[in-house]
């Protein structure tokens, strides 16, 4: 192999052999240790995860710079060439938003009038902080993403992520600049959902695939494909009422639901900084910009 | 004779590229393309790199380089740790025991043989994550990664070649 090694080195080969051998199941086991380490949930083994993130997250974040600078060039010459009929499209989709923001600035007051009216509770505030995907796990294994935005950004684990359309999932993992997002489709992701019109509540389960389903509903509700879902807002972590997606198809067996969000382009996403009065302590989801290193910079800005 | 410093250095450098590309490869792996159908499912690329330097330079992707890989990817992607570093040591593994077929082959060949082992990879994993999340994962993921890494082995075999046959000859 390598032409000029000494007597030695001849005579140390089997021997080099055998503990190459033996490396190779050691490290093995080892891997087969990790994975029973990973299912025990030791917080070490976490720690380390997110500090490994947090270490490359600048190196993810100049690398996708020019890549994400690419896609946008490419989207860009893609639109240039039918410039004149999404132009047209626009005005006609303009024409009947602004019904609909007509419609919805009315009902919103309507709505604000009949809460006065019975004393309601209103929703906390809901503070958005913006972030970057920066990693996309890409496997067959796992569904996440990484964010540009960490614990000195005012993230915290369970906190809702939601992209222009739509929840895309929760912060499950979170470094100090870097946090790992567990999409809706991941197989350990649920989420409690309601049906928007018919107010029938379930748990979004994800398998992985890019549908994930509608589990635990009332036997005695009625769903078609087409129906919308949005966050429920049980156990006071996730805000209500936030678009998820609609449901795709209605199985024997399995109610699939279809997403808003469009996973292919996921580039800047919204972390829900979501606070329930007296439900969680500010130490995990602080509810205030006086936090965040990013409510320092818009407080300096004023 | 002793080599200088300075060769020793240089050989050592040129030594350690196919392991810091593959680094990189994991670091791209992950990095969101945008390319629509692309962003879901991407191909792996690290069982393409361990497939060839094992074959072709197995001393520069030991054993212990393909589990830092796999532990790498694992942190990055967020699977199970130690999942990425055990297919990684199974396709290191059996390429190394099936060298011999492989070397001064045809490329045709070799495409096959990685066809083989990746499937064998492709199996141990589906296998291996619907056990650790105790449930059936979805099959076709898996098979589509397989599909969409058997399809660019050959781009990342000719990039490889041109590598080995000029950065590192003397290797």
């Amino acid at each position: 192999m390598a032409p000029r090694q000494g007597n030695v080195f001849k005579l140390a080969w089997p021997l080099k052999t055998i503990i190459q051998r033996s490396a190779f199941l050691a490290l093995v086991s080892l891997a087969v240790g990790l994975l029973f380490l990973g299912k025990a949930n030791i917080a070490a083994v976490d720690r380390l995860r997110m500090a490994t993130t947090d270490f490359l997250a600048p190196v993810l974040t100049t690398i996708s710079e020019p890549v994400s600078a690419f896609h946008r060039a490419v989207a860009r010459v893609q639109s240039l060439t039918r410039l004149i009929e999404e132009n047209e499209r626009l005005r006609e989709e303009n024409a009947r938003l602004l019904k609909w923001q007509a419609a919805g600035r009315a009902l919103e007051q309507e709505n604000e009038n009949f809460r006065q009216l019975l004393n309601a509770l209103s929703d906390p505030l809901v503070l958005p902080i913006t972030a970057r995907v920066i990693g996309d796990s890409g496997g067959p294994f796992v569904r996440t993403l990484l964010l540009n935005a960490g614990q000195r950004d005012g993230v915290r684990v369970g906190q809702a992520v939601v992209a222009p359309l739509g929840l895309i999932g929760r912060i499950a993992e979170v470094g100090d600049r870097s946090a790992r997002v567990l999409l809706i489709t991941d197989i350990n992701s649920r989420i409690p959902v309601v049906l928007e019109k018919s107010r029938q509540k379930g748990i979004l389960v994800g398998d992985n695939s890019t549908l994930p389903l509608l589990e635990f509903l009332p036997t005695t509700s009625t769903v078609a494909p087409g129906d919308r879902l949005v966050t429920s807002g049980d156990g006071g972590m996730l805000p209500a009422g936030r678009p998820i997606g609609f449901v795709s198809s209605v199985g024997e067996r399995d109610i699939r639901v279809q997403g808003y969000a469009d996973w292919n382009r996921l580039e800047y996403v919204s972390i829900l900084r979501y606070d329930l009065p007296g439900m969680s302590g500010p130490e995990d989801n602080p509810g205030d910009l006086g936090e965040s290193r990013l409510g320092e910079s818009r407080l300096d800005a004023q | 004779m002793n080599p200088t410093l300075a060769y020793q250095f240089n050989r050592f450098l040129r030594g350690s590229v196919p392991f810091a590309l593959a680094c990189l490869m994991a670091l791209l792996g992950v990095v969101p393309t945008g390319i629509s159908g692309f962003g879901i499912i991407t191909p792996s690329l690290l069982t393409i790199a361990v497939f060839y330097w094992s074959i072709h330079r197995p001393y520069l992707m030991g054993a212990p380089l393909c589990f830092l890989l796999g532990v790498l990817s694992d942190f990055l992607t967020g699977a199970p740790l130690g999942l990425t570093s055990l297919l990684l040591l199974v396709v290191h593994g059996v390429t190394l025991s099936q060298r011999r077929i492989f070397i001064g082959k045809s490329f045709i060949l070799s495409w096959f043989g990685y066809a083989l082992i990746a499937l064998l990879a492709a199996l141990v994993g589906w296998l291996l994550s619907s056990l650790y999340s105790l449930a059936v994962l979805p099959f076709l993921p898996v098979m589509l990664q397989y599909a969409l890494s058997l399809l660019v082995f050959p781009l990342f075999a000719f990039g490889f070649g041109i590598l080995q046959n000029n950065l590192l000859r003397l290797t």
